[in-house]
């Protein structure tokens, strides 16, 4: 993840700012598309587990609700002004996803929109620099080389 | 008599990789290439592969401009080499579902794939855990679980759970639990058919990443010394590798990482025009080398 001196060589500090205090609802909406994806795995392999009333959809709930608040919060600088949109249009589309699950764990109806509300995520990552979808940072390949290492 | 084509196939590398990040406790040790490789099993009027790599489409300008990953291909180029497209794949087996091993699913529209159920329940199980555990959603990518979610309502994902014996003809599933990963898998062919095999190899996954990993740095002294990364414990590690070492009757240049360069040092391969290694393990009865 890109600290604050790594962003700031990219965009203005308003940006950065802006930046830092979104990254937080970013990875919420990360892991409730994650947590949605999860049940939906196990709804189509035809798992028990998979229910409306999972204590998992709770939690996204919980996490959905504090991203939207953050988000609407938030004063996006006029160079974050469309990743800002992408993060609304991503908490709607999520919105919807998780008021789908409520009703009945059905594949479709909770697919459909979650696939929508990844997309969003992914074009505001695109957006900005300092918001990934995953992790690399602690993958396998996921070691970043200083230009001084040199090879053995 | 071979029943089984084997290649390991290079999709993109990474030149300088620290070799601390493939061996635990080698640090300041320099750097080596790590390649990134998916494996064919082909026999038995079957085409199978062993993990499909990632989508470059979804991640690759990050990986390459902050990792150093290099040389991306699709498979139906790099497969071309062998004379296969991606449509010919009838089976995947996935040793895990880290992104670069389970990202690229989608180009195999006609393959069943095959993953331990606890690498997805354990998986969905993480999720529902608060922000401060984020630590073990490492290298999960949220599209593949999706993706996943695809291949289930078609009916071409297999949860295994534990060992499946000739899951294809002399090719055997084996669970590695809360090693690399919660629900790794790796497999064996046997490709003598044998139940008691004397030509088998085994396709670990990460269980693995290069021969220290099977043979320690001193070769008049060997030892296991395992990968650095594991959501499980270095100890399931070391006793999985001495279970696969044993499956291949001790040879354990016949436990194939596929992160591992230095195949081409026991096995025969050619470099491709796009800059990437064919590594050709055995050849079935009647296959052409595509080596040589």
């Amino acid at each position: 993840m890109q600290t604050a001196e790594a962003l700031s060589v990219l965009v203005d500090d308003a940006t950065v700012v802006y930046i830092l205090e979104t990254r937080r609802h970013f990875e919420d909406l990360r892991q409730i598309a994650s947590q949605l994806a999860g049940l939906l795995v196990l709804a189509a392999a035809g798992s028990k587990e998979a229910a409306p009333d999972h204590p998992m959809l709770t939690a996204a709930r919980q996490l959905h609700r504090e991203a939207a608040d953050g988000l609407l919060r938030s004063r996006p600088t006029l160079r974050a002004r469309r990743h800002h949109e992408h993060l609304l249009d991503a908490t709607s589309h999520l919105a919807n996803a998780l008021s789908a699950a409520n009703r009945i764990l059905d594949v479709d109806p909770v697919l459909i929109p979650l696939r929508a509300g990844y997309s969003a995520l992914q074009q505001a990552a695109d957006a900005l620099p300092g918001f990934e979808l995953i992790s690399f940072e602690r993958a396998c390949c996921g070691i970043h080389l200083p230009n001084e290492v040199k090879p053995a | 008599m071979s029943a089984y084509s084997l290649w390991v196939m290079e999709f993109a590398a990474v030149p300088n990789y620290p070799l601390s990040g493939l061996v635990y406790g080698a640090h300041n040790q320099g750097t080596r290439k790590l390649p990134y490789c998916y494996i064919v099993i082909k026999g038995q009027g079957q085409i199978a592969m062993v993990d499909v790599g990632y989508n470059h489409k979804a991640y690759g300008e990050v990986l390459a401009n902050t990792y150093g990953v290099e040389g991306w291909h699709p498979p139906k180029t790099v497969l071309g080499e062998i004379g296969i497209a991606p449509e010919d794949i009838t089976n995947v087996f996935l040793t895990h579902s880290h992104f670069d091993h389970m990202g690229n699913i989608e180009d195999f529209p006609k393959a069943t794939f095959y993953i331990q159920e606890r690498e997805l329940s354990k998986w969905v199980w993480t999720m529902s855990l608060e922000r401060r555990f984020r630590w073990l959603m490492l290298g999960i990518d949220p599209a593949d679980i999706m993706r996943a979610v695809d291949l289930a309502r078609q009916h071409r994902l297999v949860c295994v759970d534990g060992d499946r014996e000739n899951v294809l003809p002399g090719v055997d599933l084996h669970a590695a639990f809360d090693t690399h990963t919660w629900g790794c898998m790796y497999v064996r062919v046997r490709n003598d058919l044998a139940s008691n095999s004397q030509d088998s190899y085994v396709f670990c996954g990460d269980l693995a990443y290069t021969q220290e990993n099977l043979r320690g740095f001193d070769p008049n002294d060997p030892e296991y010394i395992p990968v650095g990364l594991a959501t499980g414990s270095q100890f399931n590690l070391i006793m999985t590798t001495e279970k696969m070492v044993k499956l291949v009757g001790g040879d354990v240049n016949r436990v194939i990482p596929p992160h591992e360069e230095r195949l081409k040092d026991l096995y025969p391969s050619r470099i491709t025009s796009n800059g990437l290694r064919v590594s050709e393990l055995a050849l079935a009865d009647g296959e052409k080398s595509q080596v040589r």
